[in-house]
């Protein structure tokens, strides 16, 4: 093609850039990246640290909490399940680091974009980790509450089959709706996040086909 | 050692800084986002500089680093978004009046080049430095074949800007 070889011919004359001289590049090597990277990298550590202070938090501040909690230990089951909580956390933690020191801007263009991508998969596994957690929590803390505690025993022993289906649907609805908003706000702002870095690593993809 | 380190990465990039200028050319549109881009991919030579062996040229690792923050790490700021779209209805009408002097058609490639994608500004980019498909597909990550098929693509679709 005539034309870019013209192109190629005027490229490589050079144009007058602006040419920083040494004093110039010195100070520039100490400013802050503002690296997708490093943004993404950022909002992963706060997204751990929500969940975690989300489930920690309330049995620090109230009493209350902590009082059933305590009880609640006395229970097998649940001690089972936090330990098995705090290892899911220590894993994803682990594999966010891991991921996240395996990015690197040496990489082709299509392994560092499949690099990022995987370290916001596993963040993405975790808050689905979590909203999963708390889709299934709910019916079971309804049937934990049903058996230890005495007055929602009553209670409950006193509906007939048309209340207990409505209690079950209402709240399986409300979790769910809420379960969804979150996800959908999730995808959302990572849709919108992670647009360029999607679009680009879609057209490298295609050229495999 | 830290400081000896800056100097020799310093000497460095001092030299062959216009490759660094010439990515920021094809994918920016103003002064600012130049100098913006600029500076995070001397950030980003820099912060990958400690391993940086010996025994691939210093130019050939900045093409790869360069390019890397421009398609994937670089956040665009709104403002050359703008200026983007003022440069396609600055071409539209220049494009009407198509004159054959060179420096014509030269502003009427650069402002083409300026339309294609991210993947493809990379590939002119290699081209244009006159790299070879194996140097093309290893920065790229793509197969040599692959690099080959997609730059007939890109002419072409220069070709079409250029003729609608």
């Amino acid at each position: 093609m005539d034309e870019l070889e013209l192109l190629k011919k005027d490229w490589q004359k050079g144009t007058e850039y602006k040419s920083y001289d040494n004093s110039e590049i010195y100070p520039m090597l100490h400013k802050k990246s503002s690296s997708i990277v490093k943004m993404l990298f950022h909002i992963s550590l706060a997204e751990m640290a929500f969940w975690i202070l989300l489930t920690t938090v309330p049995f620090f501040i109230s009493d209350n909490y902590r009082e059933r909690f305590n009880t609640s230990y006395e229970n097998p089951w649940f001690v089972a399940i936090s330990v098995f909580g705090f290892l899911v956390i220590f894993l994803f933690v682990y594999l966010l680091f891991k991921a996240h020191k395996s990015i690197s801007v040496t990489d082709s263009a299509k392994k560092l974009m499949e690099s990022i991508l995987r370290t916001r998969k596993i963040i993405k596994y975790y808050v689905l980790y979590n909203l999963v957690m708390i889709f299934i929590s709910i019916p079971l803390s309804l049937i934990f509450e049903f058996n230890e505690n005495k007055e929602f025993h009553d209670q409950i022993e006193a509906f007939d089959s048309t209340q207990m289906i409505l209690l079950y649907a209402i709240t399986f609805l409300v979790t769910g709706v809420f379960v969804l908003v979150i996800w959908g706000f999730y995808r959302l702002l990572y849709g919108i996040l992670l647009k360029r870095l999607n679009r680009n690593y879609n057209e490298i993809k295609k050229l495999e086909i | 050692m830290n400081k000896e380190l800056e100097n020799s990465f310093v000497e460095q990039l001092q030299k062959h800084q216009n490759i660094v200028h010439k990515v920021c050319r094809l994918y920016t549109n103003n002064v600012d986002a130049h100098n913006d881009l600029f500076q995070e991919i001397t950030i980003q030579l820099w912060k990958a500089y400690p391993k940086f062996r010996g025994d691939a040229k210093f130019s050939t690792w900045m093409y790869r680093v360069g390019l890397n923050t421009a398609i994937t790490l670089y956040r665009k700021s709104k403002r050359s978004i703008q200026t983007q779209e003022f440069d396609n209805v600055q071409f539209k009408i220049r494009a009407e009046e198509y004159d054959d002097t060179e420096e014509q058609q030269l502003k009427l490639l650069y402002n083409a080049v300026h339309q294609l994608n991210d993947i493809e500004k990379a590939l002119v980019f290699l081209y244009l430095e006159d790299k070879d498909y194996r140097e093309i597909s290893e920065t790229l990550g793509i197969t040599e074949v692959n690099a080959r098929v997609k730059m007939n693509r890109v002419k072409k679709k220069l070709r079409t800007i250029l003729n609608p």
